[in-house]
């Protein structure tokens, strides 16, 4: 009994053994995936019929994969005269002069890596090979390691070697590749394979996701275009507070400007379906002619608002009681601030004009819409958190040129630059604790708070 | 077959010991301690952990020779024992000992780094000054500098993500936030941790000895984006410190011209 068992049993075991190797012989080759149209390119008309007929919808997936590569493979078409100026996008670019983050200095990028890879030459130093883990990191370096290491076996890797190692985790630089690898890992979960900021974490976030295919963002500093390398980067590195964006600046310098690189990348290519939608609802044909002229025009966006930054000239006055009254009265003056209608007579965002009742349910409802079709609510200024940034600069900016992509409007014309400064230090100072609160009596300014 | 059976339950406390020893040359074993009370913290951690060793190898040795000894093919015939109930006593009451002591070893240590009356009082850091706010949220980590008037709480204050700046050798108490659910501070190297609750402030004090970066993370779930959640302790020493604190002042203060 026990001897047939035993044979049962180790039969089925080598069998099961067999299939596995089997299997792993056979494991096909990783299959090409596509980036999908948007909802908007594929939806369905009145009569159930799409609105673009599905040899037009594949006629613009096969321009944008023309245009953009593959989820696996981006690349950036190259247009013809940027083959005279030298420009290749697929290269990290970067701004020159001194706005913005500027170019990138190669010894910065080396102190990055280095700090990003510490616990990888810290095991590079000590020898210990089986502690250098490469397999979380992108395919370039992973392939360039594993050749590195094929060609010297463990016993011969002496300090040439590890010198050799230090420099090749030192050197990295993402390419686009590798930086959509990385933006698999850590920001298509809620931002979605093509930046439609519809991943499968999305549904559980309030605010949702930033959907990158219309090229608006809203926290940048050329008002409501475009917007540069520096204003994604900056969110990249800042994070956003008040929503899910968490700071990344984990990642190396190199990493991040890489996946600005890629965030790019989708963006001009949603930006590129939307204009060929367009194109062809007016037309009703497309040519590859309107195809690279929707390339072409897209990327000139990009490019001019690289070159451009609004910035204030003079330095950032420091708030005063004085400032802060005048701001109160600005915030409240119906002809020129105007921001109670929205934000509430005390800054709580519940501004008659920011809500209005349904006439048919009786509900209260938020007037506004931002350009993604979600309900938007004011900001609730009491709270000190400012998704774009609680500086006096991005405040500034936030009043004087609007908000792209939702109801804040850009400043008055009547508004002078000190106005608006006054009303930067008094959104300000509206989350100053009570007990420590500018305006007020200064004789408790330094007592304990209470907890 | 008794003696193979006796070796084999012999191994599990030769390994075991063994693959203590060797942790440390595998760096398999805890972060260099950096803070002032870590030392404390990792004697009390190996205190317990040298008397666990200890019961530990007594038992398996005792459970090997059991089994040599009381093998089943051994001669003679087995005896009923009802038990001992002295033995019982002593089995129970060693070990109540031993969790008294260790419950009286660790008051001290406990106080020291916990008891808001034992926080630093006379440093340029107390409670009721603290050098920052450190605020936790889903996922991230925000610190909140004093500006020129030296309170947390008005116009003036200084706010950076991810990095928390702190002088090195000097006494540093810090407020611990939480804009949304429970989160927890930990650094590993300080050997410091401490739950941030919403609604709480919560005073926390460290003396880093060390100048260099760690991490902090969050040490409680606190959300599906736990994961994301990390940060980083920079320990500067005083001058760099003012330095560093000038910097932030001065990109706070941008027009907009040098920094995005």
């Amino acid at each position: 009994m026990s001897l047939r068992l035993s044979l049962v049993a180790t039969t089925g075991l080598a069998l099961w053994v067999g299939a596995c190797q089997l299997d792993k012989d056979q494991k096909p080759a990783r299959p090409v995936v596509h980036y999908s149209l948007s909802a908007a390119t594929t939806a369905l008309g009145d009569d159930g019929e799409p609105v673009i007929p599905s040899s037009a919808q594949a006629g613009i997936e096969g321009s944008l994969e023309m245009l953009f590569g593959t989820p696996q493979d981006p690349q950036f078409q190259l247009l013809p005269e940027w083959k005279d100026d030298g420009f290749d996008p697929n290269w990290p670019q970067y701004a020159k002069g001194d706005s913005g983050s500027g170019e990138v200095d190669p010894a910065e990028l080396l102190e990055d890596n280095k700090l990003y890879w510490r616990r990888q030459l810290a095991a590079i130093d000590a020898g210990l090979w089986d502690r250098v883990f490469v397999q979380d990191f992108t395919p370039d370096l992973r392939a360039d390691w594993n050749d590195l290491c094929a060609n010297t076996p463990v016993e011969a890797r002496n300090d040439e070697f590890k010198k050799a190692a230090r420099e090749l985790f030192e050197g990295y630089y993402p390419k686009l590749s590798a930086s959509a690898e990385l933006y698999r890992q850590h920001c298509l979960h809620c931002h979605g394979p093509e930046g439609g900021g519809d991943g499968p974490t999305a549904p559980f976030l309030n605010p949702r996701p930033r959907d990158y295919r219309h090229g608006t963002f809203k926290f940048t500093a050329v008002g409501k275009s475009v917007p540069r390398r520096e204003d994604l980067y900056r969110i990249l590195d800042e994070g956003v507070t008040g929503t899910s964006m968490p700071s990344f600046r984990r990642f190396s310098r190199a990493q991040l400007e890489g996946l600005v690189d890629y965030v790019r990348l989708l963006s001009m290519r949603g930006m590129v379906e939307r204009s060929l939608v367009a194109t062809y609802k007016e037309e009703e044909t497309l040519t590859s002619g309107d195809t690279l002229d929707a390339y072409a025009e897209v990327w000139e966006k990009w490019q001019k608002a690289d070159s451009k930054v609004l910035t204030y000239n003079g330095e950032v006055p420091a708030p005063t009681a004085e400032t802060i009254a005048k701001g109160r009265e600005l915030f409240m003056d119906a002809k020129r601030g105007n921001c109670y209608s929205c934000h509430g007579p005390e800054g709580r965002g519940d501004g008659a004009s920011a809500f209005a009742l349904d006439p048919e349910t009786g509900e209260v409802k938020p007037t506004y819409k931002d350009d993604w079709g979600n309900e938007i609510l004011p900001r609730n200024l009491r709270l000190g958190i400012f998704r774009g940034g609680r500086r006096p600069i991005d405040i500034y900016r936030r009043i004087k040129y609007g908000i792209a992509g939702g109801p804040m409007p850009e400043a008055a014309a009547s508004l002078s630059n000190d106005d608006i400064w006054h009303l930067v230090h008094y959104v300000g100072s509206l989350s100053e604790r009570p007990q420590h609160a500018k305006a007020a009596d200064h004789g408790d300014a330094h007592a304990p708070e209470k907890h | 077959m008794r003696y193979l059976f006796a070796l084999l339950l012999l191994l599990v406390p030769i390994l075991g010991v063994w693959t203590f020893v060797e942790a440390d040359r595998w760096q398999l074993w805890f972060p260099e301690n950096v803070s002032s009370f870590g030392g404390e913290i990792d004697g009390l951690f190996n205190l317990i952990m040298y008397m666990v060793a200890f019961t530990f190898i007594v038992t398996e040795v005792a459970l090997a020779w059991f089994v040599f000894k009381y093998s089943a093919n051994r001669p003679g015939k087995g005896v009923f024992t009802h038990g001992s109930h002295k033995l019982e006593m002593i089995w129970t009451a060693i070990p109540a000992v031993a969790l008294l002591f260790i419950a009286f070893s660790q008051m001290e240590t406990w106080a020291k780094v916990k008891f808001e009356s034992n926080f630093p009082k006379t440093g340029e850091y107390t409670k009721e000054k603290p050098i920052a706010e450190l605020w936790a949220s889903q996922f991230d980590w925000r610190v909140r500098y004093p500006g020129d008037d030296g309170v947390i709480g008005t116009v003036d204050d200084l706010e950076r993500s991810y990095e928390f700046v702190v002088p090195v050798d000097t006494d540093v108490v810090f407020h611990l936030r939480s804009r949304d659910v429970i989160h927890s501070f930990f650094v590993p190297e300080f050997r410091l941790k401490q739950d941030a609750l919403p609604g709480h402030t919560i005073p926390v004090w460290f003396r880093a000895e060390k100048e260099g970066i760690y991490d902090l993370v969050c040490a409680e779930l606190c959300g599906w984006g736990h994961y994301k959640m990390s940060g980083r302790m920079t320990v500067v020493s005083k001058e760099e410190f003012a330095k560093r604190m000038a910097e932030i002042k001065a990109e706070w203060y941008s027009n907009g011209k040098e920094q995005g």
